[in-house]
């Protein structure tokens, strides 16, 4: 297969990207649909190529690129949540005075840099895809442009997102300076068979910070409420999902070579999952924003994801991943769908009687939201029932513990939007645009999502297992 | 017996709720209809089962076994003489519970009866599920429902007590599912192979230190459930705000699923740490009978005072359970059935008058039997099958309970015993100052007496106490081949878990089996011959 062919999910993304940016360059009339559909054509395409790979995988620049099974499975739920994402901010953005082409070509830039994360097993490769993902993210959130708050979060997210990068390039110094090279395999190799020694371990430790800062660990989280909460809302839906979908990758490919000379990592991890279950679980208890809420809810699901990644249980980590990729971003659909033009409710008192006045949107919001507190048969359930017995057999008691009893406390801020949607009163009822079918598609496909993986997950399962076997 | 009896009955009421999303939200007739429907297919079943159950035997029956997500995770129902009991009492009430909310609920009807018909599902599920992945996904999911139950139709303080409810139901029960990974975890480790059986669990040797806390983890979860004192908080506040078919079904159903736990899981999965507790556990329900007792004596609200009732009933069905004997777990779950009966058709009553009134304060009321006769007579019925007068069910099941219990420990016996005195206190001094004495407020004069649906409602319920009451025997034969295994079970004579050939071949065949020497000790026929029940019960 010559190379071509093996980049055509990576081009696709990447130069999709481009001919959208140009494309809205010369577009002149106020609608950016067409844009829109013109992106999803490219989603498709990239999504077909990649399944196209699946049987054979393939490799590209020397290895520096490798597309297998973890790789391709990863970039589909990518691409898959890129897809919601447009198909959330189509009328939105237009409604909120934000119609801006440049989103969707941004989107695709960021989306491609997230596929070259997963792609690759060089950690200069997975650095560079980093930062294309976060360039395009930072613009991503101030694209509200009219909305201080958006743009305090894109300063602020640059300035965190800036530093979290120097941590991780100075990491890469140290570990190539151990190693010799920036390849996982081959830094690995010699750490493991020179027992770790300082400069690797604290090379390590340093680009798991930089990672941790990306997909929101404590304690690097600090930076993420005000980015969510100010972020256009259907990108913070993008935004809880997709990054953490590659950077989880990445940590899992370094957690399992990870020899006996590492387990000073190991701990430090293990302080750090039991901190983001606690940290988020309580902060989100205390919020009034949903936005905020879904940020802090979101941070509480990274802990118990990197619980799967402690107990080494790739195929767990992969579908907690791809149902909270469903639950988060429906959850962010249904924020989305609380709005009219030139406005939007977030506010819990907002949600009061919604359950009732809009009762498909209230049920499948309320759906998501019990799914994510982990009610069985739904899919947040069972993707924490696989982490969480794999910790057991790895012996991570103390974690489960914390693991469950914290869900304990997300059951309760969840149950709170529930109740004030079907158990209040609304003092002032919300009007908001019920005419969005876009929104309604993405919140019954993530709906069919959560049921689906809830009670028949079979077959995701299966292709799971399938992918994730082949992951060193 | 080709109709998967089991998964009609689980899976009927669901079907209904399914449907009702599709139909008209203002034909109260039509919605009914429909949820009546389901319920009564679903009792149909039931009774089909319940004729068609061999009480000779012990074995679980109607099972259904369907792989479902691999790794031990099946569906995997089924009933034996326990179950079945707690089955058909589930199917028989929540008609009625649904029937009675024909004109207490106003609006919101259709979500109504969606939630009862899943609430109905998730219960049955409880009741009929041996894998115990399945149960728990059963025993979780049916929180949700009630829920929205207590919370949306609930009174005043709803959003308190239902969120109360979720909250320290869930502590227990996630408690609950750390344990069963750890179970889990152990017996892959043992067995080499994954199961989430209960049967596969029951054979393990666990270390007692292990033993201990997993125990500790699964009795937290059926304590609440239960409720035992000092975990019994939330159940007031639930009883009183909810409405009165939550209330039924709360206290009828629901907390016989904590009794249940206790008898399926808790006990019979850890009974060396059962051992070491059972002072303490017995501890708690004497204290249970007791505090319920004399807290319902003191309750201005007749809906509380119900409930408190509830706690002090259910300390007995908890001690006679501790008392590892075969009356007194027979009389456990008999009295399980009464109890659902009695409470439930009491909580009827209270709405029925709260309907009129609008109030529950025992002192708002006096001298209503003069103006709702037929009332007042199906309100005493209610109070004497719950006090136990004989005749009735409830003496039957007290009786049995009191004599396994003496046959366990004396001092038990003795503090056990007030569960009537106190009972016959609390409900008849209630009864006198509601029913009889003057009429001190006027507007008790307009008060309807019970109307036709009413009466056709609870009729079936006095029906069924008089015939448990008088015939107790063909019930009691149902469940006897079960109990008694149960008790042998328990005290290490006879091993609980029953194994087909081919899950034996295949288990033998897997390698590592540690605790085959124990099995080998099982006589072969034993296990495998049905009539095993009978020769255990000629036994004793």
């Amino acid at each position: 297969m010559n190379t071509l062919a093996t980049l055509l999910p990576l081009l696709a993304v990447a130069g999709g990207a481009i001919i959208v940016l140009l494309v809205d360059a010369f577009w002149r009339r106020p609608s950016k649909n067409p844009l829109a559909y013109l992106t999803l054509a490219f989603l498709a395409a990239a999504a077909a190529a990649s399944v196209r790979l699946w049987d054979a995988g393939a490799e590209a620049f020397e290895g520096a690129l490798r597309f297998d099974r973890p790789a391709l499975l990863f970039s589909l739920f990518l691409i898959l949540a890129a897809s919601f994402t447009v198909l959330l901010a189509m009328r939105w953005m237009a409604q909120q005075n934000a119609a801006f082409g440049e989103f969707y070509g941004l989107l695709l830039l960021s989306l491609a840099g997230l596929m070259i994360m997963v792609s690759t097993r060089d950690l200069l490769i997975v650095f560079l895809g980093l930062e294309v993902f976060s360039v395009s993210a930072y613009a991503l959130t101030g694209l509200k442009r009219n909305d201080e708050r958006s743009e305090e979060a894109a300063a602020k997210y640059l300035l965190m997102g800036s530093f979290a990068a120097a941590f991780m390039v100075f990491g890469l110094a140290l570990l190539f300076g151990a190693g010799g090279s920036f390849d996982i395999g081959l830094i690995f190799g010699a750490a493991n068979a020179a027992g770790w020694p300082a400069s690797a371990l604290a090379g390590l430790g340093l680009v798991i910070t930089g990672l941790a800062f990306k997909i929101a660990l404590v304690p690097f989280h600090m930076w993420q409420p005000d980015v969510y909460q100010g972020a256009p809302t259907p990108v913070s839906g993008y935004f809880v999902v997709a990054p953490k979908t590659a950077g989880f990758l990445v940590l899992l490919r370094l957690m399992l070579p990870l020899g006996q000379g590492g387990a000073a990592i190991r701990y430090f991890l293990y302080a750090v999952a039991a901190l983001t279950m606690l940290i988020g679980n309580i902060g989100a208890l205390r919020q009034k924003n949903l936005k905020r809420l879904f940020a802090y809810s979101s941070i509480s699901h990274a802990g118990y994801i990197l619980v799967a990644v402690l107990a080494l249980d790739a195929r767990g980590m992969a579908f907690y991943l791809v149902s909270y990729l469903f639950l988060g971003l429906g959850a962010f659909a249904a924020l989305t769908a609380m709005s009219r033009p030139g406005r939007e409710f977030g506010e819990l008192d907002d949600f009061a009687g919604v359950g009732f006045r809009y009762p498909w949107i209230g049920a499948i919001f309320t759906v998501i939201l019990l799914a994510m507190a982990g009610f069985p048969p739904l899919s947040g359930f069972l993707a924490k029932f696989y982490v969480f017995s794999a910790a057991v057999r790895a012996g991570l008691v103390p974690l489960v513990l914390i693991g469950v009893l914290t869900s304990l406390i997300s059951v309760a801020y969840y149950l709170r939007v529930i109740a004030a949607m079907y158990m209040r009163e609304p003092d002032h009822p919300v009007d908001i645009d019920v005419e969005n079918p876009a929104v309604l598609l993405v919140l019954f496909l993530c709906l069919y999502g959560v049921l689906q993986m809830g009670i028949f997950p079979g077959n995701i399962l299966l292709v799971i297992r399938q992918a994730m076997s082949g992951l060193f | 017996m080709n109709m998967p009896l089991l998964s009609v009955l689980i899976f009927a009421p669901l079907a209904g709720a399914v449907l009702l999303i599709f139909l008209p939200k203002d034909r109260k007739d039509i919605l009914y209809g429909a949820a009546g429907a389901a319920s009564l297919a679903a009792l149909g079943a039931a009774v089909l089962l319940y004729a068609r159950f061999n009480g000779a035997s012990a074995e679980m029956q109607f099972t259904e076994r369907v792989s479902w997500l691999g790794g031990g995770i099946q569906y995997h129902v089924g009933v034996d003489g326990i179950s079945l009991m707690l089955v058909v009492l589930t199917a028989f009430l929540l008609p009625i519970a649904i029937f009675s909310s024909w004109s207490s609920v106003k609006d919101r009807i259709k979500e109504y009866l969606f939630f009862m018909l899943l609430l109905e599902t998730g219960i049955l599920g409880v009741f009929c599920a041996v894998n115990v992945f399945l149960f728990y996904v059963f025993w979780e999911a049916m929180l949700i429902p009630m829920y929205f139950l207590i919370g949306i139709w609930g009174g005043r303080r709803r959003v308190y007590a239902t969120t109360k409810f979720v909250l320290v139901t869930m502590f227990g029960s996630l408690l609950m599912l750390a344990a069963i990974f750890v179970l889990a975890a152990q017996y892959q480790k043992a067995s080499g192979t994954a199961s989430f059986n209960l049967f596969d669990f029951y054979g393990m040797s666990l270390p007692p230190q292990l033993q201990l806390w997993l125990f500790l983890a699964f009795a937290l979860a059926f304590a609440i459930k239960v409720p035992m004192v000092p975990l019994h908080t939330w159940l007031p506040d639930a009883h009183v705000e909810a409405p009165t078919a939550g209330s039924v079904i709360l206290a009828a159903i629901l907390l016989k699923m904590g009794a249940y736990g206790f008898l399926r899981f808790a006990l019979p999965l850890f009974p060396d740490a059962v051992q070491k507790l059972l002072p303490a556990l017995a501890a708690l329900s004497i204290a249970g009978i007791l505090y319920g007792g004399l807290m319902a004596l003191v309750q201005k609200d007749i809906k509380s005072l119900v409930a408190y009732s509830s706690i002090s009933h259910m300390g007995l069905i908890m001690l006679a359970i501790f008392a590892l004997n075969v009356e007194s777990v027979e009389g456990a779950v008999f009295q399980m059935l009464n109890h659902g009966l009695s409470t439930g058709m009491l909580f009827l009553m209270v709405g029925v008058l709260y309907e009129r009134a609008h109030t529950r304060t025992i002192a708002d009321f006096g001298g209503v039997s003069k103006v709702m006769p037929v009332f007042a007579a199906f309100f005493l019925v209610a109070i004497l099958s719950s006090l136990g007068l004989p005749g009735l069910n409830g003496f039957v099941g007290e009786f049995l309970c009191f004599y396994g219990i003496f046959g366990a420990n004396h001092l038990w016996a003795i503090l056990a015993v007030s569960t009537v005195i106190l009972a016959a206190a609390y409900l008849l001094w209630m009864y006198q100052r509601v029913m009889h004495g003057p009429i001190i407020q006027d507007k008790v004069r307009f008060y309807r007496d019970m109307n036709v649906r009413e009466i056709v409602l609870v009729v079936p319920i006095v029906i069924l106490m008089v015939w448990m009451g008088l015939f107790p025997g063909a019930f009691l034969k149902k469940m006897d081949a079960t109990v008694t295994r149960y008790i042998r079970s328990l005290k290490g004579q006879e091993k609980m878990f029953i194994m087909n050939r081919q899950d034996r071949a295949a288990a033998l065949a897997h390698g590592s089996y540690p605790w085959s020497s124990t099995a080998e000790t099982v006589p072969q026929s034993r296990i495998e011959d049905p009539s095993a029940a009978a020769a255990a019960k000629d036994i004793r």
